[in-house]
């Protein structure tokens, strides 16, 4: 009896309605009382091509995926064939038998087979669309979802589309039980969930949780063009900001989406864009222009895999050269990552704030696996958010002559007026310049103006989110890793010390300028460290090992393949280092 | 009220880094006329430019001035007109700015009809980078990248934005400022977004283009019979036939603007109070439950 842990994966056709059905799974499990974590893994396409959401529900908030797919409920052989091998042994597949059937060489004898003409019932009971409400009850019944609380989510989800749809769906819900009951008497899943409490908690998509951090924190203009992860940010704010004042604009293009912030910004509007590695290939071209002319920023990158096109709608961490480096000169920029999607929330309104008070471009970096992923978290304390507008000059008046826009200062910020404040005029280029804006290739002025705008890296440390530590905090073992990859370390980690191996797990949530202290202190005393990230060149390991220098105590733990870490993975390679401890199980 | 302001209090101290004769001496001459005679104070214009020799000309008018990237001045004034409705927004650049790198935002911000001023200075070359055919040179022109002579067909901005949904078209001269002044005032009041095409000689570079033969080839459309520059297919027939340049407002409508459509509020965004927390958020976050 595996008790209050389950990942079911939800598998069919692109458009067939499976993401409603499992965002309805997601939410029965949270008001069972259980943590939930959300991974969709869809196709660039909007009708047909496999697509499959998964559902993991544990005790343990902030995980990621499972080891392993406990439940597969499969539209369609071709969701069988493509996820049988992730499936745990003793799990169990609802197959929909109307049409095709299971083939000896993949129906695995370790698994329990559920097979069901669900397209057919749909069918007698007048409507095809009704099979997922139906495999709902099927799902339901076998894992131990309470039946209450499934009427009470679907009848939530259909109540607008009125009473008659709501009742089919409750006939759907009732002859999906029956059917287990009827059927499969003398074939037990295994599983059972205990219920508990919801309490008060949210169940949020990371991109969701990033476009209500920017509205928390006043951001009052976005631009943005459509690009898969990151549209739901753009959607959401135009859906929100019209009611609090502010406006949002589809742009032509990235270059106009990053243009138009500036444009907003200096004027002084707290503006952000959000796109996603092709869209920040052609805002590189305006953040040169944000760090000179000192303009205020806000970019959130919803990283997928690359290069070119690659694959739009799957995870990957081979972004973060391109936002350190990109643009041609030398400019300063900060890079957040958020590791968890109550995260996503606080770092937005940490990078408003440092985009403000030190005058600069910020990036909040996420990837596909945590953006579109929905998880259970605390509310936030809106109330308790801090606004920090800096050395902003948006009332009253400066004095014409006196007033300086890029005032030589001692933490390298010069107070900042906006357009409509007397006295202010100025230029502003984007050609080098002297204090006052005017513009000038002076060579002492020159070497001054960098300083001044570089040095501001300096004076921010104390601002800038600092890494998080999980663990034991003298082990002898260490990872690092960011983003998406802190469930499925942080979930390591737990497991591994159940198993008597003790890790540290270091997760960076600023990127740049890079944590170089605290990485020095982290690998004081480690005899191994692993690194864990989505990419093929091991982007964040080069940079560590830029600030260390040769190590020989340092792993590499890479995924390239467009999916997410499962704890497993990050378990087994540090278990065969270690080499002492038991067995760790698969969950 | 302020007291009225006369061109000069639109100056700036910094010298002028184009070439004597320059045509973009007379652009930026109107537009600060023209800005005295509205009544704006420097405080309350936003000039943004593009880059090149045309660019430049924020770094002269006495305003909140900003000089991007090359080809993006109009997404930026777009922003800044909607993040301060409050502001007189004028962007300024050249044709290689608005109408080669710059032209996908050209078409958009056109139909985007944003309540702002885009003044287009027209050298038919690219004079910053010593003499290359620029989108408006003719055919066969030589410079030197095109040494056997510019293969391309000249591009018809005007005409391109008339395509686009444009709401006010006008073209002038820089050699007549009078007409030009009138031409600024009206972009300036007109509700939504107006271009001005200046024709502005380069002196350096293009020998055929010259303040000469301009004169020999401009029409003022507003002397010729009968013209009304509400007609949307006798505006095209103006800017396509071929025969002399025409000059004047060559089209108007009234049509919502961006600000319109989106039901964006007269108070500017760029005057709300971010600092507090507001009572909607709770509401937000509870749909999350």
């Amino acid at each position: 009896m595996i008790l209050n842990s389950v990942e079911v994966m939800f598998g069919g056709q692109a458009g067939d309605g499976s993401l409603t059905t499992g965002d309805l799974i997601a939410g029965v499990f949270k008001r069972m009382g259980l943590e939930v974590y959300t991974y969709k893994d869809f196709p660039s396409r909007i009708r047909g091509g496999h697509t499959n959401y998964v559902i993991r529900a544990s005790e343990n908030h902030d995980y990621g995926m499972a080891d392993a797919v406990d439940a597969l409920v499969a539209f369609d052989l071709e969701a069988v064939e493509a996820h049988i091998d992730e499936m745990r042994p003793g799990g169990f597949v609802v197959f929909d038998n109307t049409s095709e059937t299971i083939p000896d060489e993949v129906r695995r004898s370790d698994v329990t087979w559920y097979e069901i003409p669900l397209a057919k019932i749909a069918k007698e009971m007048g409507l095809e669309l009704i099979r997922n409400t139906i495999s709902l009850g099927v799902l339901g019944a076998l894992v131990g979802m309470d039946p209450e609380i499934v009427r009470h989510d679907v009848r939530g989800v259909y109540q607008r589309k009125g009473e008659k749809v709501v009742d089919l769906n409750m006939r759907a819900i009732e002859a999906g039980e029956s059917y287990v009951r009827e059927n499969f008497a003398d074939r037990p899943s295994g599983y059972g969930l205990t219920k508990g409490t919801d309490g008060d908690r949210l169940i949020m998509m990371g991109n969701d949780a990033i476009a209500y951090g920017a509205l928390v924190a006043g951001c009052r203009f976005m631009a943005g063009y459509p690009i898969t992860p990151a549209t739901d940010i753009l959607e959401w704010m135009s859906k929100q900001l019209p009611a609090f004042g502010g406006v949002v604009v589809q742009a032509e293009d990235e270059l106009a989406a990053i243009t138009m912030t500036l444009g907003a910004a200096f004027a002084g509007v707290r503006a952000m864009t959000a796109t996603s590695g092709p869209g920040q290939a052609l805002m590189t071209e305006a953040i040169g222009l944000a760090g000179v002319l000192e303009i205020p920023v806000v970019v959130v990158e919803c990283a997928r895999a690359g290069p070119s096109t690659g694959m739009p709608t799957k995870t990957e961490q081979s972004n973060l050269n391109h936002l350190i480096y990109s643009g041609h000169g030398e400019i300063p920029r900060v890079i957040l990552a958020p590791g968890t999607v109550a995260e996503s929330f606080e770092l937005t309104v940490t990078a408003f704030n440092l985009a403000e008070k030190y005058q600069l471009p910020v990036f909040l970096l996420t990837e596909q696996a945590l953006c579109q992923s929905k998880a259970t978290l605390p509310p936030f304390d809106v109330g308790a958010v801090q606004i920090d507008r800096g050395k902003l000059i948006d009332d009253g008046e400066v004095t014409f002559g006196e007033y300086k826009r890029f005032a030589f200062t001692d933490d390298g910020v010069s107070p900042r007026v906006i357009p409509g404040i007397p006295g202010g005029m100025h230029l502003a280029p984007g050609s080098e310049h002297n204090d006052g804006g005017v513009i000038t290739e002076n060579a002492a002025n020159r070497a001054r103006m960098m300083e001044k705008r570089m040095g501001k890296l300096v004076s921010m440390r104390d601002d800038l989110p600092r890494a998080v530590l999980h663990g034991v905090a003298d082990a002898d073992i260490g990872i690092v890793g960011y983003g998406a990859n802190t469930g499925p370390i942080a979930e390591a980690v737990d497991r591994l010390a159940r198993a008597g191996i003790l890790t540290r797990f270091l997760q960076l949530r600023t990127l740049w300028p890079f944590p170089e202290d605290d990485i020095r202190m982290f690998f004081g005393g480690a005899q191994h460290v692993f690194v864990v990230e989505n990419n093929y060149t091991g982007q964040l390991e080069r940079l560590i090992r830029a600030v260390i220098g040769p190590v020989d105590a340092l792993q590499s733990v890479r995924k390239y393949n467009g999916q997410p870490f499962r704890p497993i993975e990050i378990i087994e390679p540090i278990r065969r280092i270690a080499a002492v401890g038991e067995p760790v199980e698969v969950i | 009220m302020a007291a009225m302001l006369t061109p000069k209090d639109f100056a700036t101290a910094t010298p002028s880094w184009w070439c004597p004769g320059c045509g973009d001496f007379g652009v930026l001459s109107a537009l600060k006329q023209a800005m005295a005679e509205l009544g704006k104070q420097p405080k309350d214009v936003a000039f943004i430019s593009g880059i090149g020799c045309s660019g430049k000309i924020s770094g002269y008018l006495h305003s909140y001035a900003f000089h991007g990237v090359h080809g993006r001045a109009l997404p930026v004034a777009t922003a800044i007109k909607l993040a301060n409705r409050d502001l007189t927004v004028i962007a300024a650049g050249g044709d290689g700015d608005g109408y080669a790198i710059g032209a996908g935002h050209f078409v958009h911000a056109v139909r985007r009809n944003t309540d702002l001023t885009y003044i287009v200075m027209d050298n038919q070359t690219y004079g910053l980078t010593k003499g290359q055919s620029s989108p408006t040179s003719a055919t066969g022109y030589v410079a030197s990248v095109s040494p056997d002579g510019n293969p391309d067909t000249p591009l018809n901005g005007l005409a391109l934005a008339l395509a686009a949904g444009a709401t006010f078209i006008a073209r002038g001269f820089s050699a007549q400022p009078k007409q030009m002044v009138a031409m600024i005032k009206a972009a300036v009041e007109h509700r939504g977004f107006a271009i001005v095409e200046v024709m502005s000689p380069c002196v350096t570079y293009n020998k055929i283009n010259t303040y000469a033969w301009f004169k020999d080839n401009v029409e003022d459309l507003t002397v010729r019979d009968g013209y009304a520059p509400n007609d949307r297919l006798a505006a095209f027939e103006a800017l396509t036939r071929d025969g002399d340049i025409p000059l004047g407002i060559i089209y108007k409508e009234d049509r919502p603007t961006f600000e319109d459509r989106t039901g964006l509020p007269e108070m500017p965004i760029a005057r709300l109070d971010i600092r507090q927390p507001k009572a909607e958020y709770a509401a937000i976050q509870a749909a999350y439950r």
